[in-house]
């Protein structure tokens, strides 16, 4: 634990100055109320009207993120691996490599049906 | 650093192998094979892996090691995370001989005008233009066949695991799948995305249940190996409150899976919207895995607190026969009737598994679950099966009121649906009541004979169900145009002369399965 | 080699945690003044750099050389209107750019900046390290991922389009090359042996890895600059189509604060850089010849010379590089970056495995290379040669240049008109990837 407890630290001063600085801005700045400055900014134009909450947001964002998580979770089972890998030698590699393949297959798949497609 | 290398028996383990790698290679065939070939590249792969896994696990069972007094065969293999027993390949062989049926029901192009029961393109929206489109285009999803081998594989390593962890890594294994399956549905596509969303969150909040009873036990004792509990719980070590509320949470999670009341609410709902192909699939084969699942946990790491789990099973398997039972009356779509149907069965499961009658005279509680899962699983894919035939320009016709005068119409298809009823209320001379036979008999002999009683009052309301059915479909006249019995190719054809043939035969001669269950002997610790 | 090296002993790490109170907190105060100027000279210099490069003359008013430029600007900010938009989700919006600094900050705790010193007037012995752990690199990333967060909920919060979609490319984009990056370390810690920054950077004294790891570090380089917003991978606050992307609506200190995460992401992601790939605090070569190169508070200067290296890069490809289009700047991440990196590490891998005691023969493991490869090679044609078949079976529709009676330019896979005054051009189906039919 002794390890991690100057990150607090850090933290501290980090949140400290962030807060200290938006208290700040408050104060230091002027205010000047107009009604168009509160619109959202549009280029000038009415602004669109938004949905609650943010409305819907493209499915390709949902399978990004999925696929994201999929090869994150790759990766923690990667870290712990290279680091003992000399440890475990040529039965760390073959299993490995039959993870890697495993989701290999399925980022093939994906591929080949679109799912990596921006439009 | 000092590292050993895991020993793992890829012999012993190959039915599961032989399984999951064809499930990846069916993945590949979607990616890289052309759509016009992936049906018959698909089914075919489908099949021929399914059958070498079945081959696989005939020459496993051949090939089991007695342990200690004989009474058990098998062994722990991939480092204590699986028990390849009698049981284990038990289950196996249902299991694919089962999956083998029912994957001919998935492959069906007969009935829909050349098109497969599941959804064009998932993930176009009901109603648009797009899934116009995708209809007259002709596409089908063939990813069913890989998703069903995940199921299969699944389904497979779930009553083998002798692992809390691998346990629970199988249970979501042959879940996932499922629910995907669940909203696969052609027709009737709004209803199949409700089933299949119901199932995802409350099989999402089961899973939690199972995972956090898990946690407690680890707690309890220490280890998620299913011997190392068994001896924590034998020696009563550690706290007892963390045993019991993990006994409880586990329990909750396996009988949701198994559709036991009060967690069965899913059941008619998903059985219902789901295509009936997979309907007949998941309603046969998941209630296997998991009363193997379920037998294995409880006899083997929580058999010596069997004082505390046995009124909790009592109390819930009266409470399941009775629902499934009453339910069913009320029901007028054929798919929830059976539904609450397999509920009723999963309380006479559950009877026979708290008889906890351990063998010597008689035929032992194991032995009897395992039989009535057998005959189970047969009758609920042939049932389901003939459901897929009786359509209207809808699709198929569900409502109870379409099948009367079925049996003017069609005397065949009545006639095998009438028996199929007639079996699944456990009338003699059908495996329905071979089956509630030996689980009654062996609850009995294991002094659960109030417990009996019950079911065996309960299962004469159950009958009544049936009955009303086929006197439907014989005693009344067609209500409006009469739905077509549509004619189906030689896959459905089959799975259901199987079905039939199995639900005859294990009504009339069950001594070979009988026996068959008996050799599997028990689980080994 | 030799094999006896290879295998290492656990992570000694017993340096670190035995500082007292105040040492911790002057080291923390220390990082924290050193990335605030790091942040102001940043500011200043990528700006007169871009001027040169552009022939102009840049800030030169305010201080030396105009260095006070960038504190001159954020004063300016500080006395300009803290606006919050009427549609904004108040709480959120201003809790996203505490949440975008803190991590940026938080991040360097575990960035060795050079060996054991002696405080001066002191007889303290400390690390030039906040502290280390055995998974430092992971709590960098980990750590930067919640800056993501930051980012997301300013466009979210700001009931904006433009902030909206800014912020949705930012998360879309940043972790798509997390997972490139992440997979680029993997390389790394293979040959460490060690998750621990300061035992990475003891590994390098004979070699950095840098050099025996060319592909995982241009990897890493490539998704270090898309990890942090900047040009060309910029796309979360392009000007061009999203006015300001995520910060579109945020103005004075909170605007201050988002920029100031995104230069101290920058010399983060430069200074895991340096750590893991150049060696760290070591001087590099000619000097290192010296022997009190690497000692003493010297490793400081190398350290901060190689991060500014870095710096000098993200600032040459802003001023190079146009901006990428978007679909272009996903392809190149998930088809790219991560089958190059999986394919590196297992490469990597058997030729570790290959040199380990009682490993492979050579022989084979050369044929299981040139296997692999071809494999690889094979499946990067099929599949970056072939589209999803759904467009294929759909002709692909003629490119009319007058659609709607305005002139438009032609969408990705349109072959542009091949005779420009004929309004209904002739697409040649070959070369478009759209018509190719599939094998």
């Amino acid at each position: 634990m002794e390890l991690y407890t100057p990150v607090i630290a850090l933290a501290a001063i980090a949140a400290g100055f962030a807060v200290f600085s938006i208290v700040m801005s408050v104060a230091t700045g002027p205010r000047r109320y107009n009604r168009a400055k509160l619109d959202s900014y549009e280029c000038g134009i009415e602004p669109t009207p938004q949905p609650i909450g943010g409305g819907r947001v493209p499915v390709k964002y949902f399978i990004t993120a999925m696929l994201f998580i999929v090869f994150d979770i790759e990766i923690i089972f990667l870290y712990p691996w290279a680091v003992a890998f000399d440890a475990m030698g040529i039965f760390g590699l073959v299993e490995m490599v039959l993870f890697i393949a495993t989701v290999a297959i399925a980022y093939v798949y994906v591929w080949r049906r679109g799912g990596l497609e921006w439009d | 650093m000092s590292f050993e290398a895991p020993h793992i028996e890829y012999a012993t383990l190959s039915p599961l192998l032989i399984v999951f790698g064809v499930a990846l290679v069916g993945v590949l065939v979607e990616a890289f094979v052309p759509r016009r070939l992936r049906y018959l590249v698909q089914s075919v792969l489908a099949l021929v892996g399914l059958v070498a896994a079945l081959a696989a696990t005939i020459w496993v069972a051949t090939d089991l090691t007695v342990r200690g007094d004989g009474a058990a065969r098998g062994s722990i293999v991939a480092e204590g995370a699986i028990a390849v027993d009698g049981p284990s390949v038990f289950v196996w062989g249902t299991l694919l001989l089962l999956s083998l049926i029912s994957v001919l029901l998935f492959a069906e192009r007969h009935l829909d005008g050349g098109l497969s029961a599941f959804a064009g393109q998932a993930a176009a929206l009901p109603g648009t233009e797009a899934e116009r489109q995708a209809s007259t285009r002709g596409l089908e999803h063939t990813e069913v066949y890989p998703l069903m081998m995940f199921a299969v594989a699944g389904m497979m390593l779930f009553p083998a695991s002798n692992d809390l962890l691998t346990m629970f890594v199988a249970l979501e294994i042959l879940s996932l799948p499922l629910y995907l399956l669940c909203g696969l549905a052609r027709r009737r596509r709004l209803l199949s995305q409700e089933a299949a969303l119901k199932y995802f969150m409350l099989g999402a909040f089961s899973s939690g249940f199972f995972l956090y009873g898990v946690a407690l036990v680890y707690g309890f004792s220490g280890s998620t190996h299913l011997a190392a509990i068994a001896e924590a719980v034998n020696g009563r070590i550690g706290g007892q409150g963390l045993l019991l509320g993990g006994i409880a949470l586990i329990a909750v999670g396996m009988l949701f899976k198994v559709g036991a009341a009060p967690f069965h609410s899913w059941t008619p709902d998903v059985y219902q919207g789901a295509p009936t192909a997979v309907t007949a699939f998941m309603a046969a084969c998941t209630k296997i895995a998991a009363f193997g699942a379920l037998l294995r946990l409880f006899y083997v790491a929580f058999g010596s607190a069997e004082r505390d789990w046995t009124p909790m099973i009592w109390i819930v398997a009266i409470l399941t026969m009775a629902v499934g039972s009453v339910f069913a009356l009320s029901q007028t779509d054929i798919k929830r009737m059976l539904a609450y149907s397999s509920v009723a069965h999963a309380g006479f499961l559950l009877v026979g598994f708290v008889g906890l009658h351990e063998g010597g005279e008689g035929i032992s509680s194991l032995q009897s679950v395992l039989f009535y899962l057998v005959t189970y699983g047969f009758m609920t894919v042939g049932a389901f099966a003939v459901v897929t035939l009786v359509r209207d320009a809808g699709g198929e016709a569900n409502h109870l009121a379409r099948w009367a005068g079925l049996g003017k119409e069609s005397p065949l298809v009545a006639g095998i649906f009438a028996f199929f009823l007639l079996a699944m209320a456990g009338i003699p001379l059908t495996s329905g009541f071979t089956g509630k036979w030996a689980v009654f008999s062996s609850a009995a002999q294991g002094g659960a004979w109030p417990l009996v009683v019950i079911a065996v009052l309960l299962s004469v309301v159950a009958a009544f169900f049936y009955l009303r059915v086929i006197v439907l479909m014989y005693f009344s006249d067609p209500v409006g145009d009469a739905p077509a019995v549509a004619v189906p190719s030689i896959l459905t054809t089959v799975t259901i002369a199987i079905g039939l043939a199995a639900t005859v035969v294990l009504g009339i001669l069950p001594g070979p399965v009988l026996d068959l269950a008996a050799d599997a002997g028990a689980f080994i610790r | 080699m030799s094999a006896t090296t290879m295998v290492r002993a656990a992570d000694d790490l017993s340096a670190f945690g035995g500082d007292s109170v105040w040492v911790v907190l002057l080291k923390a105060l220390l990082i924290f003044v050193v990335l605030v100027l790091l942040t102001l000279f940043n500011i200043w210099w990528e700006r007169r750099v871009v001027a040169r490069m552009q022939h102009r003359i840049g800030p030169n008013m305010h201080g030396p050389f105009g260095l006070l430029q960038s504190l001159a600007d954020g004063v300016k900010l500080a006395l300009k209107e803290d606006i919050t938009p009427k549609a904004a989700d108040k709480v959120v919006f201003v809790l996203a750019p505490v949440i975008a600094v803190i991590p940026a900050f938080v991040a360097w705790a575990v960035i060795p900046l050079g060996p054991e010193v002696r405080i001066p007037f002191t007889d303290t012995v400390t690390p030039l390290q906040l502290t280390d752990m055995p998974v430092a690199v992971l709590f960098v990333l980990a750590v930067a991922s919640v800056g993501i967060y930051g980012i997301v909920l300013g466009g979210w919060s700001s009931g904006s389009t433009y902030s909206l979609l800014g912020g949705l490319r930012s998360s879309a984009q940043m972790i798509s090359y997390e997972v490139a990056m992440g997979l680029a370390l993997v390389a790394v810690f293979l040959y460490a042996g060690s998750m621990s920054t300061s035992e990475i950077v003891e590994a390098q004294k004979d070699v950095w890895y840098g050099f025996i790891l060319v592909p995982s570090f241009v990897i890493y380089v490539i998704a270090m600059v898309g990890e942090t917003n900047r040009a060309p991978f910029d796309l979360p606050e392009a000007e061009g189509e999203l006015v300001g992307g995520f910060h579109t609506e945020y103005s004075s200190l909170k605007f201050a604060l988002f920029f100031l995460a995104e230069y101290v992401n920058m010399g983060t992601v430069a200074a895991l850089a340096t750590t893991l790939f150049l060696g760290g605090w070591h001087a590099p070569w000619p000097i290192s010849i010296w022997d009190g190169a690497n000692e003493g508070y010297w490793p400081v200067l190398w350290f901060f010379g190689k991060v500014l290296c870095f710096i000098f890069f993200f600032i040459w490809l802003r001023g190079t590089l146009p901006r990428l289009r978007y679909d272009q700047f996903m392809a190149f991440g998930w088809k790219v970056l991560i089958p190059s990196s999986l394919a590196w590490i297992v490469a990597v891998a058997t030729v570790r495995a290959a040199t380990l005691d009682g490993g492979i023969d050579r022989r084979y493991m050369l044929y299981a290379i040139a296997a692999v490869a071809v494999l690889m090679i094979g499946l990067f044609l099929i599949g970056g040669g072939e589209k999803e078949e759904e467009p294929a079976e759909a002709e692909p529709e003629p490119f009319d240049a007058f659609a709607g009676g305005y002139p438009v330019p032609p969408m990705p896979g349109q072959a542009p008109a091949s005779h420009p005054t004929s309004t209904m051009s002739t697409t040649s189906p070959g070369s478009s990837p759209e018509s190719r039919q599939e094998s």
